[in-house]
């Protein structure tokens, strides 16, 4: 649904051509329709896009929408995919929300470190402009700005720093964005895929949006994953839910899989086999989608320096502002690292107790999700584990 | 209605005034960094109160308990 006009190219004028005019629901039929086609946020916290709207609509000051499409994760390419091949899908969601709260303030932040998506973007907000002073009507203003490289720069908090002129860098939020974001304002931001989606549920309603995906998950999530036989290309699919997860992953659905990227959680070998595409299965085995990046464990790989690699990784792209994380992701990375080296002064307990330390104790979840992905080496992979603390691997 | 103290991280020097001033629900992590711990009850608003005003950063908050 939302890579349905990839063959056209991304021009605005082949985007209206297949999809139409853009749809102008009042704010009631949004709520509802986004609430029917129950939409999640696709960033990867995954919260209900009808409460969030909720909560902004009921704030009394001037609203503002934001299209986040800052990938932290180097693993993830599913909106950087979308703002080059579907732009307009993007926009479309954002501009019929802000029309239906009626503020025409819409920023839209791009990665610093993909200047592609910032050149895409450009070029479809200017195309849209183009088309608003034809049709003599006045758009929404489109404010579009650029996001320092770095893990943790997508992340809400920092996003709206970035937006308020200062350092865009995690700060503690008291409050969630919808209710006191951007200058205090009701401030409505999603995830570009999240924006996407809304526009195929706008557009189509939530009945036919629901002709993919299962009762209790309708429409399709975008996974970015490895490209089979060129592993440092991501490639980028469409899936409905309830798709076996055989034919996404081909013969490495056997593998173990890290699930939800790198502050994600791993689906131990065979766990996938029999299972279909669903956030909320996943969750009930404590596993998790989140920004939909699927990485199969390499074959011959140790999971546990995979893992360490990434938790190495993770340590140094902490923002150094909140003393936990800058003091205990380094200390846990060293942990880690001793157990996947098989270090005699390993200590498992040590490991979990770095985990407490860091969990919940940040501005951001920068701590949480590396901590999920310890937490979760250390249940998935607990043979590998003991052998490691034993001083072997195995592989 | 009970309360809890929120701590915010990045304003967080670690001086550790917190944990002098309410040892009852603050202790201190091997950075000097505030391990909190439990609900503020009404007994203890008075001392929470005064821990989050000692505060040298003003990283302290009193918020409602979730």
């Amino acid at each position: 649904m939302l890579l349905a006009g990839v063959g056209d190219g991304p021009s605005l004028s082949a985007h209206r051509a297949r999809f139409g005019a853009l749809p102008t629901p009042d704010l009631d039929a949004v709520l509802s329709a986004v609430g029917a086609a129950a939409v999640a946020g696709r960033g990867g916290a995954g919260f209900p896009f009808a409460r969030k709207v909720a909560a902004a609509a009921a704030g009394k000051r001037r609203h503002v929408v934001v299209v986040n499409l800052s990938e932290g994760e180097p693993a993830s390419a599913k909106d950087t995919a979308l703002a080059l091949l579907a732009p307009h899908q993007i926009l479309d969601g954002a501009e019929v929300v802000a029309r239906a709260l009626r503020t025409k303030e819409i920023h839209v932040v791009t990665p610093q470190e993909r200047p592609a998506v910032a050149d895409a973007i450009t070029r479809a907000v200017d195309e849209r402009a183009a088309a608003e002073t034809r049709g003599g009507r006045g758009g929404p203003r489109w404010q579009l700005h650029s996001a320092a490289p770095g893990f943790v720069s997508g992340q809400a908090q920092a996003v709206l720093e970035l937006l308020a002129g200062r350092p865009g860098l995690p700060v503690t939020a008291w409050q969630p964005e919808a209710i006191s974001g951007l200058d205090g304002r009701p401030t409505l931001l999603s995830n570009a895929e999240t924006w996407a989606q809304v526009a195929a549920v706008l557009r189509l309603g939530p009945l036919r949006y629901a002709a993919h995906g299962t009762f209790a998950e309708p429409g399709t999530t975008l996974l970015t994953l490895p490209h089979e036989s060129d592993p440092d290309t991501a490639v980028v699919v469409e899936t409905a839910y309830g798709t076996p997860w055989v034919s996404v992953l081909g013969a490495a659905v056997d593998r173990p899989v890290l699930l939800g990227g790198f502050h994600g959680t791993w689906a131990g070998a065979g766990v996938l086999a029999g299972a279909r595409v669903s956030r909320v299965d996943l969750q009930q085995q404590g596993l998790t989608l989140g920004a939909g990046v699927v990485l199969p464990l390499p074959t011959g790989q140790c999971p546990i320096a995979f893992t360490w690699e990434i938790v190495d990784y993770l340590a140094g792209q902490s923002a150094q502002r909140c003393g936990p994380c800058r003091n205990g992701l380094p200390a846990l990375a060293a942990e880690v690292g001793r157990l996947a080296t098989g270090n005699p002064a390993v200590s498992w307990t040590r490991i979990a107790e770095l985990v407490g330390l860091v969990e919940r104790r940040g501005a951001c979840a920068h701590p949480d999700g590396t901590a999920r992905l310890v937490r979760s080496m250390l249940t998935t992979f607990d043979d590998e584990v003991g052998l490691h603390l034993a001083g072997r691997c195995g592989r | 209605m009970n309360r809890t103290i929120r701590v915010d991280w990045p304003s967080c020097a670690a001086r550790g005034l917190c944990a002098e001033l309410l040892p009852e629900r603050i202790r201190l992590d091997e950075w000097g960094f505030p391990i909190v711990e439990g609900e503020v009850t009404p007994e203890l608003a008075r001392l929470a109160k005064a821990a989050v005003s000692a505060c040298p950063h003003r990283a302290l908050r009193l918020v409602a308990a979730r």
